[in-house]
């Protein structure tokens, strides 16, 4: 057997060592079975409640019945489910000269409540030997019923097996469609599916297959000069996320401290409970901290503007950048690096793992031991150049090519900082780039 | 004579510009037309390196039986496609983009044959290590 099928397969990410075949099958019986069960509950449901229901309020004519007799009608309690109840009365009526009594009469759907007490309310509404309207069927008058109306949570119900027929349905056409399909006609497949996405915004450039798209970089028009980057790193996230770590831990922390101060005021000291506190205060403390810096940094380094000349870039080429570096702050060094990074993500069992390689870096400005001044930032302007021989941008899932502007500072007594722009460069076609 | 597939490029040294003509011929050798379902061509890029594989099919041919004549492999086939300007075969330290040929036969009984030849797009040197 095991000649046939592995029983043990190795797994990286998508790379699998086990039998395309036999995963094919196992993904349809699967989801056949998930298709199967919508099926079947949908069309127990709608022969059994929803077509009644329909019925009952489209088609049953009208008649006048007497109430010969009432009483609620029990299902008694089993070892899982308690009693349930239902209205049950026996009514007297005419239809086309012909005289019927039925028994345990009320709503189409014959279903039973475990409110026994709502049961109770509903008969009382019936009269013995009273006149009320009913409703019967047409095709057979000794169905009869004495209510009529849509349950509304029957229709909600109805999702439940139509997301098993949606979801197993359309899974199991996939992997029918998918069975016998190469790996090639399954990646055109979904490069096809993929060039239909007509809510896809930012559409990469057909010309270019594989170069990101670069439409969001050239919407902000420069002062200086042509474009405006936006810049790719903000500092709002960290900033936000640290927070909340800090409130988070000081206030759990909070509680252990007013429990050990209060020990003390007692005064009955709880050591065990202080000597445990107090690691957890440091490292709270270190938040902080941590957050105090993030915040001066945050609002102390103003605002890093970077401005070029035309995007997207091609190999061989020279741009114009403009810089602008607000704030107040005593620099030790100012730099813009040109850089460019290999992105590769992964799965190691069901972890997602991202890793960066630098492949290409070069300084193209730098300004040392100056200092900007509170509302009048720091201006430059440098030159970049794209290598001759350098590779494009390239994005694709899971590997991605990354060209990006740096900028780099080192300010007296504090952090250094980093800030990014992300750039696009297509390749050289016959010698020249496109845009 | 075992079964197989060869693939040769116009192009000896398999070495193109974006916009260049790929041209070249398969044959399938060992294999009777009775015993051929069918055959997929496709000229390809797929990734190699530290990241799941990604792959994109820049041109796709699938020929079978047609009229109830079984399609003869032995006979050379040619194909030919303009190859797109990106994205260019590049051997990074985490991530490689490599170009390709692919021929899959499909045989009876389920058996599958595939062989693939690759080629270069564009001349991106390999990069070289930054210090970091």
């Amino acid at each position: 057997m095991a000649h046939f099928f592995r029983f043990y397969e190795k797994k990286r990410g998508d790379r699998r060592t086990g039998s395309q075949a036999f995963g094919n099958f196992g993904e349809a019986l699967f989801f056949g079975i998930f298709f199967a069960v919508g099926c079947i509950a949908f069309v127990y449901m709608w022969v059994a409640l929803v077509w009644p229901e329909w019925r009952a309020n489209r088609q049953f004519g009208p008649a006048t019945c007497v109430v010969v007799a009432k009483r609620p009608g029990v299902k008694p309690a089993t070892a899982n489910e308690p009693a349930t109840y239902r209205p049950e009365i026996r009514i007297r009526y005419r239809v086309e000269d012909q005289q019927y009594i039925e028994d345990n009469v009320y709503d189409v759907t014959g279903l039973y409540s475990p409110d026994e007490h709502a049961v109770t309310a509903t008969l009382d509404q019936f009269e013995v030997n009273k006149e009320y309207p009913c409703w019967y069927d047409p095709i057979d008058p000794h169905r009869v019923v004495l209510v009529r109306g849509y349950s509304g949570w029957l229709y909600l119900a109805l999702l439940i097996p139509l997301s098993f027929l949606i979801i197993g349905g359309g899974r199991l056409v996939y992997a029918l469609l998918d069975w016998n399909a190469s790996a090639e006609r399954r990646a055109l497949m979904t490069q096809r599916a993929a060039q239909l996405d007509l809510f896809e915004v930012e559409a990469p450039d057909r010309n270019f297959p594989s170069v990101p798209a670069d439409a969001n970089l050239r919407n902000s028009p420069g002062t200086t000069l042509a474009y405006r980057l936006p810049i790719a790193t903000t500092t709002g996230w960290t900033l936000f996320a640290a927070s909340m770590a800090c409130l988070l831990w000081n206030g759990i922390v909070a509680i252990f401290v007013v429990m050990a101060v209060g020990s003390f005021a007692r005064g009955m000291p709880d050591w065990t409970l202080t000597a445990l506190t107090i690691p957890f205060v440091i490292a709270g403390t270190g938040l902080v901290v941590y957050l105090i810096r993030q915040v001066l940094i945050t609002t102390g380094v103003g605002p890093t503007r970077i401005e070029i000349s035309e995007h997207p870039l091609a190999p061989g080429k020279g741009y114009d950048i403009f810089l602008s570096q607000a704030g107040r702050l005593a620099m030790n060094s100012l730099e813009v690096w040109l850089a460019c990074e290999e992105k590769a993500t992964y799965r190691q069992g069901t972890d997602t793992r991202t890793e960066t390689r630098r492949v290409y870096e070069q300084r193209c400005f730098v300004r040392e031991s100056f200092a900007i001044h509170q509302g009048l930032p720091f201006e430059s302007r440098c030159q970049i150049r794209v290598p001759d021989d350098a590779m494009h941008s390239f994005y694709a899932n899971h590997n991605q090519v990354i060209w990006r502007l740096i900028v780099k500072g080192k300010v007296v007594g504090w952090r250094d900082y980093e800030r990014v722009f992300q750039i696009v460069v297509q390749p050289t076609v016959n010698g020249h780039g496109q845009s | 004579m075992n079964p197989r597939i060869k693939i040769s490029l116009d192009e000896p040294a398999r070495s193109y510009q974006p916009g260049d003509v790929l041209a070249g011929q398969f044959s399938l050798e060992g294999i009777a037309p009775e015993e051929l379902r069918s055959v997929e061509l496709s000229v390809l890029w797929h990734t190699e390196g530290k990241g799941e594989e990604d792959m994109s099919v820049h041109f796709f041919e699938r020929l079978d039986s047609q009229n109830g004549e079984p399609f003869d492999g032995r006979q050379p086939r040619r194909f030919s496609t303009v190859l797109p300007n990106s994205p260019l075969t590049y051997g990074g330290f985490i991530v490689k983009i490599c170009w390709c040929v692919r021929v899959r036969a499909f045989l009876a009984r389920g058996k599958e044959l595939s062989l693939e030849v690759p080629f270069r797009l564009g001349t991106v040197p390999n990069p070289r290590r930054v210090a970091t």
